[in-house]
């Protein structure tokens, strides 16, 4: 009897946990339903007028991949390239292709169809196919080339007139800057991705998504920096990434006069970046005096961005005549619009002259612009293209080069970083293996949604 | 100018100036009405906007209180009031409580004023606000809302929450823009603007009407500016353009805040359009009166003149014909008024007239009748009583003394003869008159008519033992007249022997002669007595005679020449200083042909 009894409970546990096994278990099937405030008005992720942003990004990373991914170290990791060796003098790199790798379709993915794809991102390279790899020359030292082809505009295209790639989804439809419905490459180089099909309704405001979060409309969906803490005290699942979004004022030109300088100088000043992160954005970011964040650099903190009004006040008055500045931002970026404000009134109380302006051209303007990789140097050549700044020259690959080069762009007083945000997305509880990296791009691949009701 | 175009000129003016005169009048009146209307329906918009202001007030009010006793609001007090702010956790939050409760502005603030939670400026943040030392009013009140791109003019409401330890404050209310001027029922032909006034300068963007921005604002900035000075209403016309029809009547009324400070100002335009098509209607109206009034004033005034003037112009050819000799010209009576009183009266003074002529001429008559008896016996008289003498005498010597009566005879016969002789001149003389001939007309120069005279009379003027004559001649007169040289010259005689009997103590004659035209003249003067006024009248009366032994018919017989030869003599004369006579007559070369 005894035994009989240890018998069944024993069954009775191995049941249990088989069936609490089933319950966590990855298994494939589902639709997971994406809504983003971004719309891609282009697939392509080669399309230059998009700029850099987490969207296409992310966007891109569904549909398209790259020869070499940089991993959260900022170091670059094989991906349709499985090794790659530049010659002396960084001029010219040989990458060595993925075997096996195919196009949405069956296209096999060729050195020629590589080459051509990099040469369509990157008119001024010279690429050209080379057995099983291809080879890049260039006309001046690169030593970040891999890094850079992690970014998301050398994904590897297809441009057959449909744009197909070698990621884990393709396009089924396509609305643009409205919708994306994406399914599952059962042929994926990686293995297939765990769900079907990933729906995405773009162009929604964060008030939207969110509201689309809580009535189970949406699996997963972007959350204003300034609202994520808000949205964590609800219940909800979030996940933040690193600080990777770089919001600034930058000048439209140089200071013209040494009178203008020491504004620039006194309205960085005046700025209380504190507050800004603590009341605006909710500590959704953090203070920023350098165009890099410090947990990707580790030097930032040499960059003050503490706020000294009075000093900032002295300087102002030592100048006299206030030249009187006007400040646009994104007139469609209500957080853009609430910092800007403040620092109008950081401005006036250190007796300067900003006058908002918004969405027109002015003399100086808010801009929040995303690291577009992990690797340091890299993210700070995006930047200060996006900018509008002079191409930083790196003497070397160390974290001394950088800082001396950072240093100087931002000594030409044509930016006053601010802030650095992070990237915030909400998920309900069905969403099962989600990761988020700390670049805030996704791994949609990996994910398979559980039973969970909302 | 005519009695007929005085007549129309005056009609004319009277007719302009009455019609003037009512228009302008109508004009005044017209303006004096429009203008009461005009503010009445100024002042009903203001009330309109008063009653407005006052319900958006209580249903703004109606909010706040909604707000301040909110359980969020509430929180926060308690909150704010035991410790520093979360800024950031109330960042949103006036916001989301205007939002909720549509206003435009809400601002939560603790008791320094420092701003909690700001809806209209969240970035504001721990700024202090200017809280009025005044007792927090119960009623809406007008608000200047500071804003990260200006300022707006808001009506606003002010509630205090004591619900912790230190009092809270909220602030709400909505903007006074194009909105609140839009739920105004404006009058057909007004509008209204409103100006924000955020300095003492004018600023055209702070001046808007119910569509946004007013695009002229030139012609008001002057209003606003007047109203800015003195804090007062003001109004004025605008014109817009050099159409009067664009005008428009503005009222100014200055919108003042919780401190009396100027903050708005309203501007109730009415169009003067129909004021200005009323105006436009009366002077064409005016204008067509007069035209009429002046074709009336043509037409009444030509034929009251002519019931004027044609009973006077025939009055006046009635005259004329008088004048010429028809003593029984009439003049036609055709009314009963006082030009037919006239034409009557000159009727009745023509018919007097001709009877007294004919009865003058009667008189006259029986006058020169009686003169020429008197002449006739005074003229006869003188030879008749030496003949009676000479015979009587013959007599008395055949009876007394018939031996001497053969002498006495021959002495009696020649005197008798002499007398008789005497007799028949005077007789031939006065037959001589009765039967002026007329003239046999000849070409005859003047001054050889006039030389001939003289020398006739050369030996009397130069008589020995009478005082000397002297003779001058001025004979100027050229070419020739057509004349009966015969007459010519007795008439010339007659006049010299005159001027020579004018001067027995001797003197000067003087015979001038000089022509103009078609007509000549010949003076002759004398340097003798001269003749009294009456004299000159009586002078060329038939037997008129101022000397003793004249006939009286001298003078006469040279008017009678004058006369035939179409011409009139007169005389001049000063007494002391001589007697000129003058000829003028007519060349008449027409009787030659």
């Amino acid at each position: 009897m005894r035994l009989r009894s240890l018998r069944l409970l024993v069954a009775s546990s191995l049941l249990a946990a088989s069936l609490a096994g089933a319950a966590t278990r990855p298994h494939y099937g589902g639709t997971l339903r994406v809504v983003m405030r971004g719309g891609a008005g282009s697939l392509d992720p080669a399309d230059t007028t998009q700029g850099d942003s987490l969207t296409n990004w992310n966007l891109s990373r569904l549909m398209f991949d790259t020869l070499v991914f940089v991993d959260d170290r900022g170091n670059p990791q094989p991906g349709l390239a499985t090794s790659w060796q530049a010659d002396p003098g960084n001029l010219r790199w040989r990458l060595n292709l993925r075997r096996g790798v195919t196009f949405q379709g069956g296209s096999p993915m060729s050195p020629y169809t590589v080459a051509a794809s990099l040469r369509a991102a990157n008119p001024s390279w010279r690429v050209f196919p080379a057995d099983d790899a291809v080879v890049i020359e260039l006309d001046s030292p690169s030593p970040d080339l891999p890094a850079e082809l992690a970014l998301a505009r050398n994904s590897i295209v297809l441009r057959d007139g449909k744009g197909l790639g070698t990621g884990p989804f393709f396009a089924t439809q396509s609305v643009p800057g409205k919708k994306l419905v994406l399914a599952a490459r059962d042929d994926y180089w990686q293995g297939r991705a765990y769900v079907d099909s990933i729906e995405i309704d773009l162009g929604a405001g964060f008030r939207e998504q969110m509201i689309s979060l809580d009535l189970g409309k949406a699996d997963v969906v972007e959350i204003a920096p300034d609202q994520a803490r808000r949205a964590t005290g609800g219940g909800r699942h979030t996940e933040s990434s690193a600080p990777m979004e770089l919001v600034a004022l930058v000048f439209a030109r140089d200071p013209q006069s040494a009178e203008e300088s020491r504004q620039r100088e006194a309205l960085a000043l005046s700025i209380d970046r504190g507050l800004l992160n603590t009341v605006l954005l909710q500590g959704g970011g953090e203070p920023a005096g350098s165009l890099l964040p410090n947990w990707m650099t580790g030097y930032a903190f040499l960059f003050p961005s503490d706020s000294d009004p009075a000093k900032a006040r002295q300087s102002a008055k030592d100048v006299g005549q206030a030249i009187s500045w006007t400040l646009s931002y994104d007139t469609s970026d209500s957080l853009a619009r609430v910092i800007a404000e403040r620092i109008v009134l950081n401005a006036r109380d250190s007796g300067l002259s900003l006058q908002l302006k918004p969405g027109s051209t002015a003399d100086a303007r808010l801009v929040r612009l995303p690291l577009a990789s992990l690797a340091p140097n890299v993210a700070l050549k995006r930047l200060a293209a996006g900018l509008g700044l002079s191409q930083p020259k790196f003497a070397n690959q160390s974290a001394e080069s950088l800082y001396w080069t950072e240093k100087a762009l931002l000594q030409s007083q044509r930016v006053i970083p601010l802030l650095h945000l992070r990237f915030a997305f909400g998920r309900n509880a069905a969403v099962k293996n989600w990761t988020l990296e700390r670049d805030g791009s996704w791994r949609l691949d990996a994910v398979w949604l559980g039973a969970e009701k909302p | 100018m005519s009695f007929r175009r005085k007549l129309l000129i005056v009609f004319a003016f009277t007719v302009i100036l009455c019609v003037a005169a009512v228009t302008w009048i109508v004009s005044v009146a017209t303006r004096r009405a429009f203008d009461i209307s005009n503010d009445e329906r100024s002042a009903a918009l203001v009330a309109q906007f008063q009653h407005e202001f006052d319900r958006r007030g209580e249903e703004i009010a109606s909010k706040v209180e909604k707000i301040a006793q909110s359980e969020a609001v509430i929180r926060m007090a308690l909150a704010v009031s035991r410790a520093a702010p979360d800024y950031g956790a109330y960042l949103n939050e006036a916001r989301t409580m205007a939002e909720s409760q549509q206003l435009d502005f809400l601002e939560l603030l603790d008791v320094q004023g420092t701003i909690i939670s700001s809806a209209q400026w969240p970035a504001k943040f721990g700024y202090k606000e200017n809280l009025a030392s005044a007792p927090i009013p119960r009623a809406a009140f007008l608000r200047q809302e500071e804003l990260p791109d200006g300022a707006a003019l808001s009506l606003s409401v002010m509630r205090k929450v004591d619900a912790g330890e230190k009092p809270f404050y909220v602030i709400g209310g909505k903007r006074l823009d194009k909105e609140f001027l839009l739920t105004l029922q404006l009058p057909a032909g007004t509008r209204v603007l409103f100006y924000q006034n955020l300095g003492d300068a004018f600023s055209p963007q702070s001046l808007i009407d119910p569509s946004g921005s007013v695009r002229q604002t030139d012609e008001l900035s002057r209003l606003v500016r007047q109203v800015q000075q003195r804090k007062e209403e003001a109004s004025a016309i605008v014109h817009w353009s050099s159409d009067p029809a664009g005008e428009e009547t503005f009222h100014a009324l200055p919108l003042s805040g919780q401190e009396n400070q100027l903050l708005g100002i309203l501007l109730v335009g009415s169009s003067r359009r129909p004021y200005v098509e009323l105006r436009q209607h009366i002077r064409s109206a005016a204008l067509v009166a007069a035209a009429v009034g002046i074709v009336l004033a043509i037409v009444f005034s030509s034929w009251a003149a002519a019931r004027v003037t044609r009973p006077v112009e025939q009055l006046a050819d009635a005259a004329r014909e008088v004048a010429a000799g028809n003593w029984y010209a009439q003049a036609p009576v055709t009314s009963s008024d006082e030009l037919g009183e006239l034409a009557e009266t000159f009727n009745r003074m023509t018919r007097d007239l001709l009877e007294h002529k004919e009865r003058l001429v009667q008189t006259e008559r029986v006058a020169a009748w009686r003169e020429l008896a008197r002449r006739l016996a005074h003229e006869l008289k003188n030879p008749l009583f030496p003949l009676q003498l000479t015979v009587e005498n013959l007599l008395r010597a055949r009876e007394q003394s018939p031996e001497q009566f053969e002498e006495i005879f021959q002495e009696s016969s020649a005197t008798l003869l002499a007398e008789i002789a005497n007799l028949k001149t005077i007789i031939s003389r006065f037959s001589e008159f009765s039967k002026m001939p007329q003239p046999q007309w000849q070409r005859v120069d003047l001054n050889d008519v006039v030389r001939n005279a003289v020398r006739l009379f050369q030996a009397q003027l130069q008589s020995p033992g009478k005082p000397s004559i002297e003779c001058n001649l001025q004979l100027e007169a050229s070419g020739t007249v057509a004349a009966d040289p015969e007459l010519l010259h007795r008439a010339v005689s007659n006049l010299v022997l005159n001027a020579m009997d004018a001067m027995p103590q001797g003197g000067t004659l003087t015979l001038r002669t000089h022509g103009e035209g078609d007509r000549v003249w010949l003076e002759v003067s004398d340097t003798g007595a001269g003749l009294t006024p009456e004299e000159c009248q009586r002078l060329f009366t038939p037997y008129y005679t101022s000397k003793t032994h004249g006939t009286g018919l001298g003078l006469a017989i040279v008017q009678s020449v004058v006369t035939d030869h179409n011409g009139k003599i007169s005389v001049r004369s000063e007494k002391g200083k001589g007697t000129t006579f003058v000829i003028e007559i007519a060349r008449n070369t027409e009787k030659l042909q």
